[in-house]
């Protein structure tokens, strides 16, 4: 479903990701680990399109979308939960949702905000409400919520754990295993390194932009269960 | 019952401001651009308005005809001026859209020369008493229910519409609306479109109250409207709207009462410096 390949990226001339490739099929999901400035964010935000590859591929379904802007990439079906949220503070928490549905039929616009509801469904309560007043939970949500409203094939979710509470964190977690029920893909960053990987069926463990270790989530060094750990 | 008198032509006069610094804020909104040749689109609106309307004997038509056509010039101009230099810093836009500013008066002296022109039949020149003692003319109230059904629609356009909300997350945060799947490049045309057609409307209008139109008629709103919209609060519509109501009757205010110590747009700028030194970053300012 989901192929990356060579992909080598930059910050004017700092090379932030240096030759990341992998696969991902429909329903597996992906951690993203290694410490600050390793290259996680940089790989997420490349195959969102807000940065453009110096080389490599980045393949959809068969389709090569590497030179395509994100907001059309979006409408190929990559959904993106940012680090931080980045929720639209001066929309409503419904208006969020509408414009992460933007690109779908209008027609189809009220199953996929029920839908999102009967997943989060403090958002309905707060549906009215501004965006920049939820706490950072709910904003976690929202941005959630926002990027299931594309109907996805793939979710990039940035620091998914990010100043948010345990109890919330879970929550966010037990989303991320109905959308793989669902068969969307997940490439997932985390600072808990250990919650990522044992959601995740793959990992690449990156450090200072290079892949440093590529396998099974399971045996990552990383890893609470691996032997290296 | 001079002082209702003087609210009126007052709130008359903020109605054409609204209508210019509109889209001059909802511009500022989206690209962090002060769009200088904002004011060269309304003064080709008064041109269009008078001429379509001495052709054709029908300002309604006129009006219609150079809103839209203005609209696509406003787009015409973010294509060529503003989006090859989105990547440079503001400055550099700033400088070319004051450059246009300044040949589109010249233009407009070499196509319509450099006189002034007016309507063969000015329209809506008729008296209407609206209050007891106190009468306008159907043109001034014609500026009013204009400015009132462009800013309500333009308002039910931003709240009611997948539209509207798209360009408000765009205001926002571009790249996130982009991945929720917005063409942040449509929505930079279209507010352009309402924006210049808004200057147009102010055009039209400010040519049926002066019965004139010339080349240099942009050049006062144009230092006008960037007063409003830094005295509402950069980017802010609902600022730039206040102020320009704000500014419009203080100026008519300030005519009658000050006249003797400053003129019009002495007044104006008196008040801008003075809101501004209580409230730097103007009225409606989050920071």
């Amino acid at each position: 479903m989901l192929d990356v390949q060579h992909m080598i990226s930059r910050y004017g001339p700092v090379t932030a990701l240096h030759d990341a490739s992998f696969t991902l099929e429909g329903g597996e999901a992906l951690a993203l680990v290694g410490t600050n400035g390793a290259g996680k964010t940089t790989l997420v935000m490349s195959i969102a399109g807000h940065v453009i590859p110096e080389s490599g591929h980045v393949i959809l379904d068969n389709e090569n979308i590497t030179e395509i802007p994100s907001h059309i990439r979006a409408r190929r079906g990559i959904g993106l939960v940012p680090e931080g949220r980045r929720v639209f503070p001066d929309l409503t928490v419904k208006e969020n949702l509408i414009t992460g549905g933007y690109v779908l039929p209008r027609s189809s616009e009220q199953q996929r905000l029920n839908d999102v509801y009967d997943i989060f469904p403090r958002l309905h309560e707060r549906a009215n409400q501004l965006a920049g007043s939820l706490s950072g939970g709910e904003q976690q949500m929202l941005a959630f919520g926002r990027a299931i409203m594309l109907n996805p094939k793939v979710m990039l979710i940035d620091e998914i754990s990010l100043g948010l509470m345990p109890k919330v964190i879970n929550e966010c977690y037990a989303v991320l295993e109905k959308l793989r029920e669902k068969n969307i893909s997940i490439i997932l960053v985390d600072q808990n390194s250990d919650a990522a990987l044992s959601f995740a069926d793959k990992a690449i463990w990156l450090e200072s932009g290079h892949v440093k270790w590529q396998g099974l989530a399971r045996d990552c060094p990383l890893s609470k269960g691996s032997a290296v750990y | 019952m001079l002082a209702i008198d003087i609210l009126i032509q007052g709130f008359i006069q903020g109605s054409i401001y609204a209508l210019i610094a509109l889209g001059l804020t909802l511009v500022y909104g989206l690209l962090r651009i002060l769009h200088v040749a904002h004011a060269s689109l309304f003064t080709l609106g008064g041109y269009l308005g008078v001429l379509i309307t001495n052709a054709t004997g029908s300002l309604f038509l006129a009006l219609i005809l150079a809103m839209i056509v203005v609209g696509f010039v406003g787009m015409l101009s973010y294509r060529i001026l503003y989006r090859p230099l989105l990547s440079q810093p503001p400055l550099i836009a700033l400088i070319a859209s004051i450059g246009i500013f300044i040949a589109s008066e010249e233009i407009f002296r070499i196509i319509f020369g450099p006189f002034s022109i007016s309507y063969v039949a000015a329209p809506l020149q008729n008296q209407i008493e609206i209050l007891p003692g106190i009468s306008m003319s159907e043109a001034r109230i014609m500026v009013v229910l204009l400015a009132f059904v462009l800013l309500l629609g333009v308002n039910w356009l931003s709240r009611r519409t997948r539209l509207g909300i798209a360009t408000r997350a765009t205001v926002v945060d571009p790249d996130m609306a982009m991945s929720s799947g917005v063409n942040v490049d449509v929505i930079r045309y279209s507010i352009f479109f309402i924006g210049s057609a808004f200057a147009a409307a102010a055009g039209v209008m400010v040519s049926l109250l002066n019965n004139l139109v010339e080349p240099t008629m942009g050049a006062v709103p144009s230092y006008k409207a960037l007063a409003i919209i830094v005295l509402g609060g950069l980017g802010s519509v609902r600022g730039a709207l206040i102020a320009s109501l704000l500014l419009g009757i203080i100026e008519t205010f300030g005519t009658i009462y000050l006249d003797d110590l400053l003129d019009r747009d002495s007044i104006a700028f008196a008040f801008l410096i003075l809101v501004l030194m209580i409230r730097p970053k103007g009225i409606f300012s989050k920071g």
